[in-house]
Order: C-alpha cells, then sequence, then structure tokens
C-alpha cells in the first residue's frame, strides 16, 4: 500500500508502525500473532496505552479524544494496528457506545461516559440481540416502562459478547409497544451490577465461553441513563451498525493469519516435498491471496472515493463485510487443513509429555478459530443481510 | 491517497463514451459484426481523429505521449460497447512491441502509421503445439542476405487478416527473437478465422518469409512485458462488459414479469445479483491493480523515480487476471441465466458479452495458467508466523 500514499501519508504510516512495535508490549502481540485468548487485562492494558496517545477512539469528536484525521489516516491507524497484532480498542467502547454517546447524547450523559469509555474504566457490554430477534433485530421484546423517575427493564438480551467482564450494558429497550415496531424503541444505559441482572454463559462450539445471555427482571434504570430521545433508538442502532461494517473486512488480520498459514505450510512435510509446493494446496492459497489484495483495493478504492469529499456512509462498504468475512473463514480453514491430523483435537497445550514430540504451535487453536469463525459472516448483518443491502441500496432490486 | 481518474482521463473516458453511445449502438455493431471484414474501417478511421490510436507513443513518433492509465481507459470504455476493431491487436500489443522492442528507426517507421491508422499490425506468438506457452517457440529465423528467414507456423494470431506487418516470434540465438514480416512478402500465408466473440484471428504460415529482426537481444523479457500490458488492457474491458452485462442483468430482473411480480422480487435472484455485484467490485479493484502495475513501471522507467520492478508488475498482473476470469466467469454465465432463454438468442445483446468474457478469459493465459505462475513466483505475500520465527 506504501506507494500508494502521498509523503504526509506514508510518514503517519511509518509512525504508527514503530509506535505500535515500541508501544503495545511485545507479549500481547505475540499472543495475537499465534491465535491465543487474550484475557481482560490484556485487552484493557493495550486500549490505555493506546488511549494515552490519543489512539484508542480517533473516530470520536476530538473533544472526546478522537483525532480529526482523514479517512486515509483512520484506515492507515487501523491497518497498521492490525498488521503489528496490537489488540484492538474493545469494539463495544470505541466502535459501538462511545460514537452514539458522542452523537446523540446529551452533553451530560457524554461527560459521564465518554473518558472513561475510551479508557476502558467501563467495560461496555451490547444487548441488542434476543432469542426472537435476530437478523430481525426491530422485533426486540425487551421492555422499558417509565414509572416515575425511573425505566422497569425486564426481558432477555442474548449473544452478549464478553458480558461476563461487563459493566455496563448498552441496550435496545422497547419504550412503545403500540407504534409500528422501529418506532418504540429506545436506547438505555444500564449498570450491569443493578439488581435483576443475570448473565448465563454460551457455551460454544469452538470450545470457548466468549458470548452470554443477561435476564432482566424489574431492574430499575434512572431515566437519565436515556441516551437522545425517546422512541429514537432504532435510528441510533442504525447508525452504529453503519459504523460497525466499515471496520469489520479485517484485511490487515487477514493478512496475517494467512502469511502464518503459508509459513506453516511452507515447512509441513509431504510425501512430495512441502506443503506449499503442492499444486492443489498452493492454487487454493495463491487464489486466497488474490481475493484478499482485491478486498483490499476495494477498501482503498472506497476510501479514495471519501477522500475525495464524500463521506457519507458507503453501501459498497457491505462487499467489504460480505467478502472480508467468507476470506477470515478461508483462511481459519486453510490453517486447519495445513496441520492435517494434528490439529484435530482440542488442546490448551501444544506440550504433549516428555519424550513426545510436541504438536505444531497452530494445533491449539486452529481448529477453535475455525469454529468459532463461523460467527463472521452472521453478526454485523449475516452475509445473507449484506446481499440483501446490496440489492436494494445498490442494483435497487 | 488518490485512485480517481485524472481529470484528463476523465475527460478521455466521457468523449469516448459520447462517441460509442452515438456512433456505436447495438444495430450499428451487428451490421459490422455480419460485415466481412469483422470490423470497420470508418470507425477505425474516427478513433484515430480522436487520438486514440496513439495514445501511449511519443509526440516524435506523432503519438499523444501518454501511457497505459489512459489506454486502459479506452479499454473499459470499448468493453462496454463491445468494439470490434483491433485495438488490442494493432495498439496494445502490434504497438507495444515495436515501442518496446524496435530500434528508433523501427519506430519511427511503423508507429506513426499506426497512429494515423493506416497500419495493421498483428502479434504472431502462438503455436498449434504450445497452449499458451510463448518462451520456447518452434518456429526459427535464420540469416538471410541482410536479414532474416522466418519459417514456422503460428496460431491464434489477433487480427490476421488484415494486418499489414506481423510481428513473429522465433527461436534465435538460443533464444526467443521478435522479427517483422509484412504481410505480403513471399511465404506467407494466412488462414483466416472469427473467435466466439467476432473478433477476427487465424493461423499464419511463413514458409522461409523475409524478415527483419525487431531490435535486438533476447525478446523473453520483451514479451512478457507486452503480454503483461495486453492481459491488463483485457482486466480494463472485462471490467466494462461485466459492468453493462450487470446492469442490463439488474434492469432485466425489474422488468421482466412473471407469475404476475418482476422477477427481482425473489430473493434467489436478488442474492445472486447482490453476490455478481460484490464479484464485479473486486475485478474493478484488480484492474485498477494491473493498471497501477504497468503504469507505474512506465512513470518510474520514464522519470528514473522509483525501481522499474518487472517482477512484480508480472505477479500483480497475473493476480488481477486470476480475479478477472474469475468474475468474468460468474458474472456472464449468472448474466445468461438470470435473463433466461432470452439470453441464449444472438438478437438479445447479453449472449455477445458473454462470449466476449468466455474469449477474454482464454486469451494469452487462462486461470489454471496465471495461478501455476503466480504460485511459482511465490504468491503475493511473504510467508511469516511470530512462533516460527
Amino acid at each position: 500500500m506504501d506507494q500508494l500514499l502521498n509523503k504526509e501519508e506514508l510518514e503517519f504510516a511509518q509512525h504508527m508502525r514503530e509506535f505500535y512495535r515500541t508501544e503495545i508490549p511485545e507479549e500481547l502481540r505475540f499472543k495475537v500473532a499465534t491465535g491465543q485468548d487474550l484475557t481482560k487485562d490484556d485487552i484493557v492494558t493495550s486500549q490505555r496505552i493506546l488511549n494515552q496517545h490519543g489512539y484508542a477512539v480517533p473516530n470520536w469528536p476530538v473533544e472526546y479524544g478522537g483525532q480529526d484525521w482523514t479517512p486515509v489516516q483512520r484506515h492507515i491507524w487501523l491497518e497498521e494496528m492490525q498488521l503489528a497484532c496490537v489488540p484492538q480498542p474493545l469494539a463495544f467502547n470505541a466502535s459501538m457506545v462511545g460514537p452514539v454517546i458522542a452523537t446523540f447524547g446529551s452533553k451530560e450523559i457524554k461527560d459521564r461516559f465518554l473518558p472513561a469509555t475510551a479508557n476502558v474504566d467501563i467495560w461496555w457490554a451490547q444487548g441488542f440481540s434476543e432469542p426472537n430477534a435476530g437478523s430481525d433485530l426491530a422485533s426486540l421484546k425487551t421492555s422499558a416502562v417509565r414509572k416515575g423517575d425511573k425505566y422497569i427493564v425486564n426481558g432477555q438480551k442474548t449473544w452478549t459478547t464478553l458480558g461476563q467482564y461487563g459493566d455496563w450494558i448498552f441496550m435496545l429497550v422497547r419504550t412503545d409497544p403500540t407504534v409500528k415496531k422501529q418506532a418504540g424503541i429506545s436506547f438505555l444505559l444500564i449498570d450491569m451490577k443493578s439488581p435483576g441482572v443475570t448473565v448465563r454463559p454460551i457455551q460454544l462450539i469452538d470450545g470457548g465461553h466468549e458470548v452470554n445471555e443477561v435476564f432482566f427482571e424489574d431492574v430499575e434504570v434512572p431515566v437519565e441513563n436515556l441516551v437522545g430521545e425517546e422512541n429514537k433508538g432504532w435510528t441510533y442502532a442504525k447508525f452504529l451498525l453503519g459504523n460497525e461494517r466499515t471496520g469489520i473486512a479485517r484485511i490487515g488480520m487477514s493478512k496475517v493469519n494467512l502469511a502464518r498459514a503459508k509459513a506453516y505450510a511452507a515447512m509441513t512435510k509431504t510425501s512430495r516435498g512441502t506443503l506449499l509446493d503442492d499444486p492443489l494446496f498452493s492454487a487454493r492459497l495463491t487464489e486466497i491471496e488474490a481475493r484478499l489484495t482485491a478486498l483490499e483495493f476495494t477498501q482503498l478504492r472506497i476510501l479514495s472515493t471519501q477522500a475525495a469529499g464524500s463521506d457519507k456512509p458507503d453501501p459498497r462498504s457491505s462487499v467489504l463485510k460480505l467478502h472480508g468475512s467468507q476470506l477470515q473463514q478461508d483462511i481459519t480453514e486453510l490453517l486447519v487443513d495445513v496441520l492435517g491430523p494434528q490439529g484435530l483435537d482440542f488442546v490448551d497445550s501444544t506440550a504433549v509429555g516428555e519424550g513426545f514430540t510436541d504438536l505444531p504451535g497452530a494445533a491449539a487453536s486452529a481448529l477453535p478459530d475455525y469454529f468459532n469463525y463461523r460467527k463472521v459472516t452472521i453478526y454485523g448483518g449475516s452475509s445473507e443481510v449484506q446481499r440483501g443491502i446490496i440489492s436494494k441500496a445498490i442494483l435497487g432490486l | 491517497m488518490d485512485l480517481e481518474l485524472t481529470e484528463d482521463q476523465r475527460e478521455l473516458k466521457s468523449t469516448v463514451a459520447r462517441l460509442l453511445k452515438s456512433e456505436y449502438d447495438a444495430a450499428t455493431r451487428e451490421e459490422i459484426l455480419a460485415s466481412e471484414t469483422g470490423w470497420s474501417r470508418e470507425k477505425w478511421e474516427q478513433f484515430a481523429e480522436l487520438g486514440l490510436l496513439g495514445l501511449p507513443f511519443a509526440e516524435d513518433y506523432d503519438g499523444a505521449d501518454m501511457g497505459f492509465a489512459e489506454v486502459a481507459v479506452v479499454m473499459e470504455e470499448f468493453g462496454r460497447a463491445l468494439v470490434l476493431e483491433p485495438y488490442l491487436s494493432t495498439v496494445v500489443l502490434g504497438g507495444g512491441f515495436v515501442n518496446a522492442a524496435g530500434t528508433d528507426a523501427q519506430k519511427a517507421e511503423i508507429l506513426p502509421g499506426v497512429v494515423a491508422g493506416e497500419t495493421l499490425l498483428a502479434f504472431a506468438g502462438f503455436e498449434p503445439a504450445g497452449r499458451y506457452d510463448l518462451t520456447s517457440p518452434a518456429a526459427s529465423a535464420a540469416e538471410a542476405g541482410e536479414g532474416y528467414a522466418v519459417t514456422g507456423e503460428k496460431t491464434s494470431v489477433l487480427g490476421a487478416a488484415d494486418a499489414d506487418t506481423f510481428i513473429v516470434s522465433a527461436a534465435a540465438d538460443g533464444g526467443v527473437g521478435l522479427f517483422l514480416v509484412a504481410a505480403d512478402a513471399e511465404g506467407v500465408t494466412v488462414s483466416p478465422r472469427t473467435q466466439a466473440d467476432g473478433v477476427r484471428t487465424g493461423s499464419v504460415r511463413f514458409d522461409g518469409a523475409q524478415a527483419v529482426r525487431l531490435g535486438s537481444g533476447d525478446a523473453s523479457a520483451v514479451i512478457e512485458k507486452v503480454v503483461d500490458t495486453a492481459n491488463a488492457a483485457l482486466a480494463a474491458e472485462a471490467v466494462g462488459a461485466m459492468e453493462t452485462s450487470l446492469q442490463m442483468t439488474a434492469e432485466y430482473l425489474k422488468t421482466r414479469e412473471q407469475f404476475g411480480a418482476p422477477i427481482g422480487v425473489n430473493q434467489a435472484l436478488q442474492h445472486r445479483a447482490a453476490d455478481a455485484y460484490a464479484t464485479l467490485e473486486g475485478a474493478k479493484s484488480m484492474a485498477l491493480y494491473a493498471k497501477l502495475a504497468v503504469a507505474g513501471e512506465e512513470a518510474a522507467a520514464a522519470t528514473g523515480e522509483g525501481a522499474v520492478d518487472s517482477k512484480s508488475r508480472h505477479r500483480d498482473v497475473l493476480a488481477a487476471k486470476l480475479i478477472i476470469d474469475k468474475a468474468a466467469r460468474e458474472i456472464s454465465q449468472e448474466s445468461i441465466q438470470m435473463h433466461g432463454g432470452i439470453g441464449m438468442t444472438m438478437e438479445y445483446p447479453i449472449g455477445h458479452f458473454a462470449k466476449r468474457l468466455t474469449v477474454i478469459t482464454r486469451t494469452f493465459d487462462d486461470k489454471d495458467e496465471v495461478t501455476q505462475e503466480l504460485a511459482s513466483l511465490g504468491g503475493l505475500l511473504e510467508p511469516h508466523a511470530a512462533d516460527l520465527s
């Protein structure tokens, strides 16, 4: 990408490259580079270092810790972060609730929450999906009934990622059941320590505990925790989901993971040489590399139009989500296939025991990642939802 | 970062688009297609008057002194209208070879005629037994008098029937040489054919035909470079053809009614059209990628700034062709399928786009070829694993 950047952009890229590699602890970056799970502390540590230097929430308004950057600089910031294997700022804070509060919240609510959100002094959880409100999010049922200066909240949220660490949860709740479903939704902030909030883990097929169900039973929430206006929550949610789509291609991360699969293939012996020399494997790998390059240039083309003056959400970002998620999945599958029989166990450690050969380093994460990454074509608007957006917004069908 | 067209390029694009819209509609094209030569001298002269035939050549040779970026703009517009004139064979390939390998005297002799629309060129590289191989021709050149005598059979020669001069690859000095052979020279026999897309091609026999060497030295690197340029040009043409196909298909989905409603209300079709659109975006990105690779090398060579990196140009064009091939296949097949029976007919334009796209994906190489070659060059990404280093 460097040859496409102008002098200032290139200097900025070099600055970020060096910053990430000198300021973020090597052990954290190694964990990301080798697909290990990050702890809560890892994520908080990384984000606080970024925040100290003004690099945690550059997409926010400047007065709340954001940066007055061009779209190209924001792209470089994220791409270089992924290439350096830096744990990314917590999405729930940095790209979901933060921008909603900053854009639609009152001065009081901004001052109260934004600094703590940027610094992960508050760990936010997301309370959007419900058992019967998935892709059809607007059909959500969790209710908030106004009673004096409080809302009384009842219902159930699900797929609450890392909710086990959550201090607060940002919620879509139904405040008016009598109108069209999109018109009766509000955006409410709830302290997860409130009486009546219960978090239950959901065990996933990747062997881990990443998501939760959250139950609300007569939870009392002060009315000042409402963001923006009552019954305008759907507008805010669409804004949030639009933000989510643009960063979701994760091209830098896919490059790191693909380079890793390739390095493993180069040291994996087969009966005909190394796996990298195998014609079928190398054809598959080569095609993925070309597809990833195509996606990167699609992202750069969208950026280039934005740089030329239009900062509107571009419906082409649905292409980034659609193809970016497919590529992420294909790359996790490639690594599983590189490992062959040694990639099939669910193990915490690759050490086998004295006198035995250790499993390859990737063995502990490859298959769990493969299963975990089934999620990427489902969340943030499933592939089917993205196709729907393309067919309506771009093709006019 | 700026990936947009320059103002001059935008103007060129709209000039060409306007000309084709008014002078090259489907009915006109059909007439040209059915004519004896399969292309129109009159249109060719119009292109010459507009300066399109001289875009990549220096002013010394009456050219516009522009570069591949402008050629790509023209090719994309040609793709939208399925232009049949021999731009690829004469300007991109033939002119490209003369420009890249010729001596100053040869350029001065040949290029002004190309720019004026008076000289047609054709590259005779492929052979009956070699599939896509251009590195080891069976045709040979022997020194004869002050020049050479070329002997061998060439096939899939774009523009064979109407070429004034052939640029023939032949074994010479233990490598590959390029030779200029006049079409009316003794010992030259042309057997013309028409490709599925209507573009004229043919086989050419050279039986001790009198030849002049184009430039000197081994031509392998020049052949790779000019074919890469032609592939990047095809990528642009394919993007024009694919975008038009998809626009026509989306329009058809909105207007064709079955079961009392436009067929586009069916999600099965909406989602496939959306996939085709996403594919098109990837193809546009890679046509741009190939353009930057070719134009970047050109600029580095012209200004002396930056590295002239032929390996990365070759790799980048291969990667682009891989994606273009996949995309052209998907979009051409899906366009026919979503049109239904009407897409199979010669009278409806969508099938003509499918034919051109099908030929493009197999011109100079095919997807398997480019995949293997890209892999053999190490692909696009350095292997790296933090836990292995």
